[in-house]
Parts: C-alpha cells; structure tokens; sequence
C-alpha cells in the first residue's frame, strides 16, 4: 500500500508532469504521422532518455505508447489510413462515418473509448501485475525457462507475418543474443575477435534499425500514394444516443484488449481485431458495420488501448513481453539498470507504482489532448514522406550512436534496417526477432540454470507441475492454431449441408 | 514514381528458393563456427556447454525452414523498386562519408534522400539537410552531453 502512494506521490513533481505532457502530445503526433507508430517512437526515443533517472525515462517510453496507440485512430478516420496497425479495424467504420460528414463523432468515440479502454486496463495492471509477480516469486529456473518459452511461442500468433515465418525471425533473435561472452562460461561466441561483439549485439540499436529503417525502406514503396485528410468542424462528445448504443462493446472491448494484452507478446492490433469482431457479433445492427457503425470505432479503440495496459503485466511481472512496444520498454528497463519480475515489486515497488500511475495520466490526458487537438493532429499527417522520413533517419542514426557513443552501432542499425526491410518483404515480422533477441540471453541463462539444479536430467523438468503447465501450453501456442484448423475444416462440410 | 505494376514470375520463383537456401546456408556456417567454441570441462560446463544452445536453436531453424518451404513458402508481391534500392545505395554513401564527418554524411544524406524521394523545395531541403541535424547535433551535445565522433565539421565546435 505504501508503494501505491509512494508511487503517485512521486509523479507530482512539475518536471516529470511537463514530461508526461510532453510525451503525450509527441506521442500522438508520433501515432498520427505516416508510417510511425508506438513501437518505432518508443524505439527512436529510448535513446533520449539514457540521462533521465528511470522512472521520468519509462514513462516517458509509456507516454508514448499509450498516445500513440491512441492517435493511430485519427489518421484511421480522416484518411482510411490506420496510423498503427492496431487501428487498421477503426478504420472499416471510423472512415465511412467521416466521409458521411461524421468525423467529429467517430473521433470523440474514438477519444472516449480509447479513454475508458487504457483507465481500465491500467487499473486491472495495478491489481493484476502483483499478483503474478508474487505468484511468480516462488518460481525456478526450470518454471522460468519454461514460462520464458511460452512466451517466445506466442511469437508464432503475431506479427503480419505467418506461424512459421514468426518462428523462424523468433530463433534468428535468440541467435543473435548468442553473439558475445557466454554469461554461464565466459566462453567467447560468434565474437570472430572483434572486441565491438565482445558484450554482444545491442537491443537499441537493432530495435532502432528494425523498426525505425526499415520503415524507412518500406516507404521508399509508398512514394506515390498521395494522403487526402477529410475536413471536419471539430471532435464532438457522444451523445447519449452513441453512449447507449456503444458502452457494451466499450466495456467488452476494454475486457477483451487487457486480457489480450496479458497474453506474452499479443498486442495491441489482434485486441482491437477480436474486440470489432466481437462488437459486430454482439449488435443489434450488425449489418450497419463496414459502413460507419459508431460501436465498430468504440469495439476497436476500446480493445487498443486496454492492450496496453495489459502488455503492461507480464513485461513488468515477469520480464516477458507482451507487445512489440512492450518490448522496447523492456528494453529501456534493462537499460537504465532495472531487472523487470517479481523482484521489482518488493525491491522497486514505487517505482512500479510511478509508472501505472503515469500511464493513469496519460489516458487521463490524450482524452483532454484528442478532444481539442485532433483537429491540428489530423494534419500532422500530410507532412510529406519525403520531408518526414530524412529527420527521421537522422533521429534513428543519432539515437543508435547515443548509447554506447560507438559508430559500430550505427552499422549495427543501418545493417538491421535492411536485414529487417527484406524480412517483412519476405513476410518475416521483424517484432519476433527483436522479442527473441531481448529473451534470447534469459532462454539460455534459464535452461543452463535448469540443467544445474535438475543435475543434467532435463527430463525432470516434466515432473514439476507448473513447468509441465508452461511446456504444455508453449505446446497449445504452437501447435493449437494447426490442430483447430484440421477440426473446423474437417466440421465445415457438416455445417454446410445444414442449409 | 510509379508503383509497379506486373509480377516478375522468374524473379518470384527464384527468390522463393532462394531465401530458404540462405537460411540453410547461414545455419550450416554458423553451425561449422559453432562446433570452434572452447568447451568446458565438466565441472565447469554449468549444465550445458557454451556451443550447445545455438546448436538446438541452428537445428530448430533448418526444420523451420524445411517446415516453411513445404508448407508456407516465400512469396514474392512485386519487384524491388528502384527507389529501394537508390535509398539503400544511399545508406553505403552515408557510411562512406562518415569517415569524413558524422554530421556532414547526415546532412548529404538527408538532403540528397528529400532530393531523391521528389523534394524540390530549397526551404525545405535546408531545414532537413541543415536546420534538422544541426538542432539534434546541439541537443545531444549540450543536453545530453554526448561527444561524436570528431571529423572534418565537429573539429571546428570541438577545437
């Protein structure tokens, strides 16, 4: 309890609220802007936080996240263009209602929703990451390695990239965390006596390049596609009219995204599929989605942003990711000398505390920020690819440099950049890789650890419940999807003669 | 720049295969490097040896892959475009001229990527290729205290 107040008394300080603000507002900027999104801000910025103490640079990193999941909804609705994949099912019915003269309307949804979705999420992240942290207390190196893998599997489900494909850029990463001193022998790796690879390969600097240059690469493609924003007055509250109609796909939404968002590594983009698709299932007009129904944008914003708050838990509770973004402030934690699980909630609970507060006041903040200021954001959008995409390079070279002051992490980004441009033309997602490589040097550590203890026979691993638990559903990650698939095809004829 | 529009059928089909044989082959070299780690006597070894986990995950890949030829193979949308590739060439000029000066080599390079990618305007072109480095140069230098790499521009602040 102590902590719980610690922590929210740590956030009045005038600095770190301007920060926040701050945050809140780039963040939004960074979600409306072409191309950017929560994951490659968070990446871009983690290096300007290296000289801020933790807890103003995590949530700054949070900020980020929760506004710029947030303001992908503007350029869903005005453009029919998702600004953060998680947005892509605001735009089925956000667009058509701004093309139907309703912009305003679906933005104040969008606003409300994306509220109520995130206060929600974040409340069940202070009562649930606790919990999993003092349940996980107790655990092993074998139950660790084994809840580690769960959640490398999970890295199969997401992305845009197929099962397999996921895997194969989850392995890569772990390879590449294999670069470097052994940590277990101190016996060199993939070092070929170079003394840049003797600490290994570093999470910035790749995430920087994968995320941020690669997109680069990625809108060299799109050089010919011309943005038109759809003019609106201002963005309206809902009327009671859109609030009955809408506060049960909010309410479920914001259900569906947390738990989501629990899952180790789901994010944002499947919680916002899941809630619009549960919205439509559950209406009353459900002909009217596609085509500008005001709960598609609440089912879809509401589940978004109550993702993040969810990924929240077991990357705070556990030190496993539960998005893409997630990821980054995994890696930011480890960078300013945090070690995320169990540990942080009796050794740094304030600071545990400080951060679900902050998130607390960011949704507070982007619903006063969405209100007033999405008609000025809206036309953040328009900033030309080719006027945008230089500074950002420039931003992602500076910010690969900053954290070691090392030119081999500039080449580091830049190779990453083109590496991770060919995956995702390939259709390898590049968020399994950069996943792998932040869980990749814990997989080992923890296996190594296991072997120990279990005295070489890792078969004992099986006898021990909760690892038996963990390696059962890393089993249901991986091969469930297929399983289901064969039953249901096998079903569908079946189903079809019904008619 | 116009997007393209036919689907290069030979160039598919070839990078369909080839990209799994590069996988198969970076695994095979990266197994050959691995099998030069030391290895650990067994008192020391703690559990497994240095060479035994990227093994696993080496033998993981190359079923991987085997798994996605046969069963998700790599598909190709449309040819690399020319502004691709021109922008990844530009990525090799910056790397050659950092040798000559780090915020030198981001300012051509920012400039001559707004060039390339259809900027004509001079404002703009100077607040990009100018205006932008010189501001992050500053920040970084006098806020967050970070020293770069010294060369032909950063000599005359650094003296």
């Amino acid at each position: 309890m102590d902590a719980f107040v610690h922590g929210l008394v740590s956030l009045f300080d005038l600095h770190l609220l301007l920060l926040i603000f701050c945050a809140t507002i780039g963040g939004v900027i960074i979600g409306a802007l072409p191309g950017l999104n929560a994951t490659t801000g968070a990446a871009l910025l983690l290096p300007f936080t290296l000289t801020m103490e933790p807890v103003p640079a995590i949530a700054t990193m949070t900020a980020i996240y929760c506004s710029a999941t947030f303001a992908g909804a503007i350029t869903a609705i005005l453009i029919n263009t998702p600004g953060t994949a998680a947005s892509a099912t605001t735009c089925l019915d956000g667009y058509p209602l701004a093309q139907q003269g309703q912009a305003g309307r679906a933005l104040g949804m969008a606003v409300v929703a994306s509220t109520f979705g995130g206060i929600f999420s974040v409340i069940c992240l202070m009562l649930a990451a606790p919990l999993l942290a003092r349940a996980a207390y107790h655990f092993s190196p074998p139950e660790y390695f084994a809840l580690t893998l769960f959640g490398l599997s999970m890295l199969a489900s997401i992305g845009d990239g197929s099962a397999i494909k996921n895997l194969i850029a989850g392995v890569f990463g772990i390879l590449i965390a294999m670069i470097g001193v052994d940590n277990l022998t101190t016996v060199e790796r993939f070092t070929f006596g170079s003394y840049h690879l003797y600490e290994g390969i570093g999470f910035v600097p790749v995430m920087i390049g994968v995320f941020g240059i690669s997109e680069l690469l990625v809108q060299s493609e799109k050089l010919h596609l011309k943005r038109e924003v759809i003019r609106m007055k201002s963005v309206e509250l809902p009327s009671t009219k859109d609030y009955r109609d809408s506060w049960r796909a909010i309410l479920r939404s914001s259900g569906i995204g947390t738990f989501i968002g629990i899952l180790p590594a789901e994010g944002a983009t499947v919680a916002s599929m899941i809630g619009y698709n549960e919205a439509k299932r559950w209406s009353r007009n459900p002909k009217l989605f596609g085509k500008g129904a005001i709960e598609g944008v609440a089912g879809s914003e509401a589940a978004n942003n109550a993702a993040t708050g969810g990924a929240m838990v077991p990357t705070l509770a556990l030190g496993i990711p539960g998005s893409a973004t997630a990821a980054v402030i995994l890696a930011g934690l480890m960078v300013h000398g945090l070690q995320p699980g169990p540990n942080m909630f009796t050794e740094q609970a304030d600071f545990a505390y400080a951060i679900f507060w902050s998130m607390m006041l960011v949704n507070l903040l982007f619903f006063f920020v969405g209100l007033r200021g999405a008609k000025i954001f809206a036309r953040v959008t328009l900033i030309p690819v080719e006027v945008l995409w230089p500074v950002v390079f420039v931003f992602s070279i500076v910010g690969a440099y900053a954290l070691d002051q090392s030119m081999f992490d500039v080449w580091v980004a830049l190779v990453s950049g083109v590496i991770g441009y060919f995956m995702r033309r390939y259709g390898f997602s590049v968020v399994p890789l950069a996943i792998g490589l932040i869980l990749g040097g814990m997989l080992e550590q923890r296996l190594g650890q296991s072997m120990v203890m279990l005295d070489e026979k890792w078969w004992l691993m099986f006898t021990r419940p909760l690892t038996l638990l963990f390696l059962v559903l890393t089993a249901l990650a991986l091969f469930g999807p297929a399983i289901w698939g064969r039953l249901v095809k096998r079903r569908a004829p079946l189903d079809s003669t019904g008619e | 720049m116009t997007p393209p529009t036919d689907k290069p059928k030979l160039l598919g089909q070839c990078e369909r295969w080839l990209i799994p044989v590069l996988i198969l082959a970076f695994c095979g070299a990266t197994y050959w490097v691995s099998t030069t780690f030391k290895k650990m006597p067994p008192i020391l070894k703690r559990g497994i040896q240095p060479s035994d986990f990227p093994q696993l995950l080496l033998l993981l890949l190359v079923l991987l892959t085997l798994l996605m030829v046969w069963k998700d193979p790599v598909r190709v949308r449309d040819r690399l475009m020319g502004s691709t590739l021109g922008t990844i060439a530009l990525f090799a000029g910056f790397a050659a001229l950092t040798s000559i000066d780090f915020f030198l080599a981001l300012a051509v390079f920012a400039t001559v990527l707004a060039l390339f990618w259809g900027e004509r305007r001079v404002p703009v072109l100077i607040l990009v290729g100018l205006l932008v480095p010189a501001a992050i140069f500053f920040t970084f230098d006098q806020v967050f205290e970070i020293r770069f790499p010294r060369g032909l521009l950063t000599n005359i602040w650094y003296g």
